[in-house]
């Protein structure tokens, strides 16, 4: 039994902190009816899946999150921080109650965290007339508004944009899309076959549209590996995350097709879906725009504080937690004495460049989305276990 | 030869290995349904938690199976003892309830589906988990000039043996003779002096011991995730609609057929995957709507209207 140990004690652990969390807020909120606020401290309202289908990516984000607070001694920007957290759950209809919980009843002075880009979208006009700053770990789902939103993750779209080209350069011949239909899927995909095109690549699929598979019930993916074998494709490129990322490579490796080079959307292999894939895995190509192995100080000292805790190593989700409260940490800074919701939003605008694991970079004054470089990694051994281990530069991709 | 083959079978050909996969997908949806069947068409309960039971099995696969014979053959026990004895517990869970209608039992198994799986969640974790099989079948191998994964063909062999087994169970053993006799007439064979009680405590427990088998032998093609349970019991309950109830022979047609929807269906017409399977079961439920329901009254304890 791989994880049962400490998994359930890293359960009985968030039942606690979440209680102590409540208490905390509870009295915190009592305080501040009689003298008007504890000074100094200032309140973060985190939302993650805690519990569903996003739990694995959920508790990756609130763990990158503590991280760093941990590191910096439970301060951002010189504030001692009460960190409260609540659960996301599966999407927006479980995410908004828990959201506007935060703003109206714990009063946060931001908000972080948000797995799902579906939950994003419906705490959206909550957090608009709160007029409380966004500073978003994963679900971004391309808002209008984006005036008190700022994302550390990307946009869906950008994943296949910034290998693209790479997939032109080293494919002889034509690629078949694949993957699942919902909206992450869609936008993945397009954000490969739209930039693959462009630049003069030709897919495999019969009609030039990518082949997609009913989500989340399909578990059987050989009929699809029929089709691309048929279709006389050189190579596939494909975004699955998941129990879904878990089949589809594990049929992969023992279909018809398994010479072919798979190249992907980098959730296709990130964190524990790596793990149940095994050998399955090994050689696949993936874009993502962090890998544990990255060399520069920031990553070295985050790797290091993370594997104190866990067992494996961190993954993209956690690494855009810890930088979304190492954006925080500098707005706060820069906000002055008594930052307020208005003050932090400013200055998290006029932040520059921002030194995070994944390398350096900057929000997009359009998108308000990491500018970021991606990197291609390949799914290789790494002492005991299989990695993904960088093998090169991608595109700069954002704004 | 192959290649002759490939050239004889000509537009045949890319479907060949999708078709051969149907067999299988449906062989292990017949190993997993067939307990659910049994459930709602002799104890006449509607076993929600069934996805569960298959669950418990996958999960124990994942936490035993070390690539090993032996851990196989452990786990297989393990697997089909603990899902068994989960099934005995839901039958003492529904001994209240015991005559009151499908909704509330559908309600109980239900929540015992939510917090089962919950509980599974937080012993294994959120992840999905992986699934050592022996080396000797972590392969693929060559079939009429296609590569197909050896742990699947040689699963068809192993489920259909366990089908057969079934249909001998059912046909020919006292024990199968009491399971058509509830089929048929449940009240008769309570005046005959059989303890419902034990009739469904036995159902219970053999349903989960063939999902706990399922579960177990099937974790290298439905993996142990949070999601399996919710998978296994809406593929079940497809071929509990489309297969009827109360005989094996049914409940064997109608998995094939959903595998083969699943799989060959899908090969055929990918556009349509989306929907393919729940067209299928429209289709059926129209053409043989008035059948179903028929059966259904007189199953019914009490046997009112």
């Amino acid at each position: 039994m791989p994880f049962p140990t400490g998994t359930s004690r890293r359960r009985a652990l968030t039942g606690v902190l979440l209680a102590l969390g409540l208490t905390v807020a509870s009295s915190a909120c009592n305080s501040g009816n009689d003298t008007g606020g504890t000074p100094g401290t200032i309140k973060i309202g985190l939302l993650a899946s805690l519990s569903g289908t996003y739990e694995a990516v959920g508790t990756e984000i609130r763990d990158g999150f503590e991280l760093y607070l941990r590191m910096h001694d439970g301060k951002l920007g010189g504030h001692k921080v009460d960190l409260i957290v609540a659960d996301e759950g599966n999407g927006a209809q479980t995410a908004v109650p828990a959201a506007t919980k935060l703003i109206k009843q714990d009063r946060v002075q931001a908000l972080t965290g948000i797995v799902g880009g579906g939950s994003v979208a419906g705490v959206a006009p909550v957090l608009a007339e709160a007029k409380i700053p966004f500073v978003g770990s994963n679900g971004n789902p391309g808002l209008k508004d984006v005036s008190r939103s700022w994302f550390t993750s990307y946009l869906s779209d950008e994943t296949g944009a910034a290998i693209a080209e790479y997939v032109r350069d080293n494919v002889k011949g034509e690629v078949f899309a694949i993957g699942p239909n919902y909206q992450g899927g869609y936008d993945q995909l397009r954000g490969f076959t739209d930039t693959f095109k462009e630049v003069g690549g030709k897919l495999a699929n019969p009609d030039g549209k990518t082949l997609w598979t009913p989500f989340p019930q399909t578990t059987n993916f050989l009929p699809y590996f029929a089709q691309i074998k048929a279709s006389g494709a050189e190579a596939v490129y494909t975004f699955y995350a998941g129990s879904a990322a878990v089949d589809f490579v594990k049929q992969y490796a023992q279909s018809e097709i398994k010479d072919l080079p798979l190249y992907a959307a980098g959730f296709l292999t990130e964190g524990g879906v790596l793990n149940a894939q095994g050998e399955a895995a090994r050689n696949i190509y993936s874009v993502l725009n962090y890998s544990p192995d990255l060399d520069n100080a920031e990553n070295r000292s985050f790797v290091a504080a993370w594997k104190e805790n866990h067992d494996g190593s961190p993954t993209t989700y956690a690494m855009a937690s810890y930088d979304a409260a190492a954006v925080l940490d500098k707005a706060i800074g820069a906000a002055g004495d008594n930052p307020t919701a208005e003050t932090i939003n400013k200055a998290i605008a006029g932040l520059g460049q921002i030194d995070s694991p994944r390398g350096t970079w900057q929000f997009s004054k359009e998108t308000h989305s990491p500018v970021q470089k991606w990197y291609l990694r390949q799914v290789r051994q790494d002492g005991r276990a299989l990695s993904n281990t960088v093998v090169g530069d991608l595109a700069t991709v954002g704004g | 030869m192959m290649l002759q083959a490939a050239r004889v079978l000509g537009p045949v050909d890319p479907y060949l290995i999708p078709a051969l996969d149907g067999v299988a997908y449906g062989l292990l949806l017949f190993v997993a349904a067939s307990g659910l069947v049994f459930c709602f068409g002799v104890a006449n309960i509607l076993n929600l938690a069934h996805g569960l039971l298959y669950a418990i099995g996958a999960y124990l696969a994942a936490a035993l199976l070390d690539g090993g014979w032996g851990s196989l053959l452990l786990a297989l026990g393990v697997g089909t003892l603990a899902a068994a004895g989960a099934g005995g517990l839901l039958a003492g869970l529904l001994a209240p309830v015991a005559r009151r209608d499908h909704l509330t039992q559908a309600l109980l198994t239900f929540g015992v589906a939510l917090a089962g799986g919950a509980l599974l969640v937080t012993a294994f974790g959120p992840d999905s988990l992986p699934v050592r099989i022996p080396a000797a079948l972590d392969r693929s191998v060559e079939v009429a000039g296609h590569r197909y994964a050896a742990y699947r063909l040689v699963f068809i062999g192993v489920a259909a043996l366990i089908a057969v087994l079934l249909w001998l169970a059912v046909a020919k053993t006292r024990a199968g003779m009491l399971v058509r006799a509830a089929v048929d007439d449940a009240d008769m064979v309570a005046c005959l002096g059989v303890n419902p009680a034990r009739i469904r405590l036995g159902v219970l427990g053999a349903a989960g011991a063939l999902a706990g088998a399922a579960g177990v032998l099937g974790a290298p093609i439905i993996g142990p995730a949070p999601t399996t349970g919710d998978t296994v019991l809406l593929l079940s309950l497809v071929v509990v609609v489309l297969g009827g109830l109360g005989s094996v022979q049914g409940t064997l047609l109608a998995a094939l057929a959903v595998g083969e929807i699943q799989s060959l269906g899908v090969a055929l017409a990918p556009t349509a995957a989306p929907f393919l399977l729940f067209a299928a079961m429209a289709l059926v439920l129209a053409v043989r709507a008035r059948g179903l329901p028929g059966r259904f009254l007189r199953l019914r304890p009490g046997g009112s209207t």
